[in-house]
């Protein structure tokens, strides 16, 4: 297939050169430059930065996920609502958080599993319910952020930022899961090809139901990191972060056809996008065209990174 | 084992329920429709009313303009997810450049339908040169251009309707049909005609099934591919004429999520993500289905977002469905 010696162009390294690139260059600015910025970048990625690690699993194992967006966004409401800023529900909170990411992964695997109908018609669908949910909860911000999780979200651990740090160790547990366990080669086992896989024994349905459940508790965490910024429930918090995971996740050179791709390109590619948005803040570029260039960089992502095959929509 | 005389008969009776499936098929969203009509009837007997029934499709026809974009895309087995914004564009396009002249009209329309051709074509190209995935690819073009109409309006509604637009596009002929409303049933029916008796429209239904053996009859993958997406752009940019008239609200962001509706739309319409099967009738009627379940959730006291849910599970439901049917076969 000359489709392969296409997919070479710019995968695995092809994201290091290209932030390595951008960092080299966002460091003649001056204010780019200081310690506090830097932190800055990083601690307002570290969202994103989760939400893509999920997606990671879901994409390596040939699926797609569209509904953590919202899903994120209804995690930000609850938690804010029910905290209320006490933060004596600290705990209840937390549990809702991971265990309403949990179960709503589930209920998507579980669906994906039983209709087989395509992952992204699904979640798409999904996607839509959850929206309608969040909504019709509330249309406008709601509670209260309790302190320790504005902590997590912006806080400072030894003078060192601790949503960065969150991120760092998921990122690397992460990583170890996909590389280094059995569950890690079965995902990709199922997203080089599925039918192989179930013929080599792999029981590709629970592969597929777990990775799920992952990006479920990716928004979960995602969503207290935004609610832990925001300090509020606002409902729209989550739109847009399902494309903005998609987009680090090939950016960083997973292919969507699945089997192929590492998490440290996802991270890698969040950072770029956090760089792009700060320099171009710095620069004092307008909202409007900051807009215009993250559409750019999606397109040249996808052309770049993913040589499609005939069919490939997805 | 079946004897000479029996075989013909094996073979008719296998070709009779071979149409009768594609049939059933076919006409399965027409039930669906006519049944969750005799539904709504029952809660309000707007349903049965001609004029609220036509009111509905002018409401339908932004939406189902892209719709009809989106069907030929998905049969030749693309998918068009920048129409939502390139209805938006369309839409504050058309208004600015109208400006509050009648004289401008013709101009205005003219522009706006260019630009979301040219956009299509952009959309096209990239797809047929790369052959990268449509979906991320055209979701990335609606986040330009979302980028594009803001930078464009200086992020507020802006421009000034001419008189006398939107007061042709809602009147209603004989009192019953608004000129909208008919507007999109000539289009649809104009697509219907084009994917049933033409070159062109056949040609996406094999590219889309098959896209190896459509290379191999010699047809020209790649102008297909820029033609009918330069041809989703256009029927987008309709649609955000289409909408002005309707509201008269040309906010940077006014089409935002009728991609999700009019994806639902060609979705329940029996048009699959795989190509080559389904069509433009079927969006017809998918869109219908869709709208009188709005209105019906709207009738009942229920707001927009819960009518997010519904065409959430709609889209499910019907996916699974149509995913059973042909499985079965």
């Amino acid at each position: 297939m000359p489709v392969v010696s296409r997919s070479m162009r710019l995968t695995d390294r092809g994201i290091y050169w290209v932030l390595a690139a951008a960092l080299a260059a966002a460091g003649l600015i001056p204010e780019f430059r200081s310690l506090g910025n830097l932190a800055n970048v990083a601690t307002q990625s570290a969202a994103l930065a989760v939400l893509a690690v999920g997606q990671t699993f879901v994409i390596l194992c040939g699926l797609i996920d569209l509904s953590v967006g919202q899903l994120t966004g209804l995690i930000v409401v609850l938690v804010c609502d029910v905290a209320a800023g006490r933060d004596a529900m600290m705990a209840p909170a937390l549990l809702l958080a991971i265990g309403l990411g949990a179960g709503s992964g589930a209920v998507t695997g579980l669906l994906n599993n039983r209709l087989r109908i395509h992952p992204l018609i699904l979640t798409f669908g999904t996607m839509s319910v959850l929206q309608g949910i969040v909504f019709t909860y509330t249309d406008r911000s709601v509670g209260r952020a309790p302190a320790a999780i504005a902590w997590l979200a912006d806080g400072r651990l030894l003078g060192l930022p601790v949503a960065p740090l969150l991120v760092l160790v998921l990122a690397a547990g992460a990583h170890v899961t996909l590389t280094r366990t059995r569950f890690g080669m079965h995902v990709r086992a199922v997203g080089g090809g599925r039918d192989n896989a179930r013929r080599a024994g792999i029981d590709t349905d629970r592969v597929a139901a777990t990775v799920f459940v992952i990006s479920g508790v990716s928004a979960a965490i995602g969503g207290l990191l935004v609610a832990g910024r925001l300090g509020v429930g606002y409902p729209h918090a989550g739109a847009g972060f399902e494309l903005d995971a998609i987009v680090a996740v090939v950016l960083g050179g997973t292919s969507l056809a699945g089997g192929r791709g590492s998490v440290a390109g996802t991270v890698a590619a969040v950072l770029l996008l956090g760089l792009t948005n700060n320099v171009l803040n710095l620069l004092q570029i307008s909202s409007f065209i900051q807009m215009l260039v993250k559409g750019l960089i999606v397109i040249g992502a996808i052309l770049v990174n993913q040589p499609g095959g005939r069919r490939a929509f997805a | 084992m079946s004897t000479e005389a029996e075989r013909p008969r094996v073979r008719m009776a296998a070709i009779v329920s071979g149409l009768s499936a594609g049939w059933l098929e076919r006409a399965a969203i027409w039930v669906v429709l006519l049944a969750l009509l005799g539904v709504a009837a029952l809660f309000s007997d707007a349903f049965v009313q001609p004029i609220y029934l036509f009111n509905m499709v002018r409401q339908a026809a932004p939406v189902g303009m892209a719709a009809i974009g989106v069907t030929l895309v998905m049969v030749m087995g693309g998918v068009d997810l920048s129409v939502g914004a390139v209805i938006s564009l369309a839409a504050v396009v058309a208004a600015v450049l109208m400006d509050g002249q009648a004289g401008n009209i013709g101009y205005a329309l003219a522009a706006t339908l260019t630009i979301g051709a040219a956009i299509g074509f952009a959309n096209g190209v990239l797809i047929a040169w790369n052959r990268a995935s449509p979906f991320i690819l055209t979701l990335g073009t609606a986040v330009a251009v979302y980028g594009l109409t803001q930078i464009y309006s200086g992020g507020t509604a802006r421009g000034i309707v001419a008189p006398g637009f939107r007061e042709f596009f809602n009147q209603r002929i004989g009192g019953l049909v608004p000129v909208l409303a008919l507007l999109f049933l000539a289009a649809a029916s104009l697509a219907v005609l084009v994917q049933r008796t033409t070159r062109f429209g056949r040609s996406l239904y094999l590219v889309g099934s098959n896209p190896g053996a459509a290379r191999l009859a010699g047809l020209h993958g790649a102008r297909l591919t820029v033609a009918t997406y330069t041809l989703s752009g256009l029927l987008a940019a309709l649609g955000g004429i289409t909408l002005l008239a309707r509201s008269g609200v040309s906010s940077t962001f006014a089409g935002r999520g009728f991609e999700f509706d009019a994806l639902a739309a060609v979705v329940l319409g029996g048009t699959t993500f795989e190509g080559g099967r389904g069509g433009v009738g079927g969006t017809v009627a998918g869109l219908l289905v869709l709208f009188v379940a709005f209105n019906l959730v709207n009738i009942l006291g229920l707001n927009y977002n819960t009518q997010r849910v519904v065409a959430g599970v709609i889209i499910i439901v019907a996916s699974a469905a149509y995913t059973l049917l042909t499985s079965r076969r």
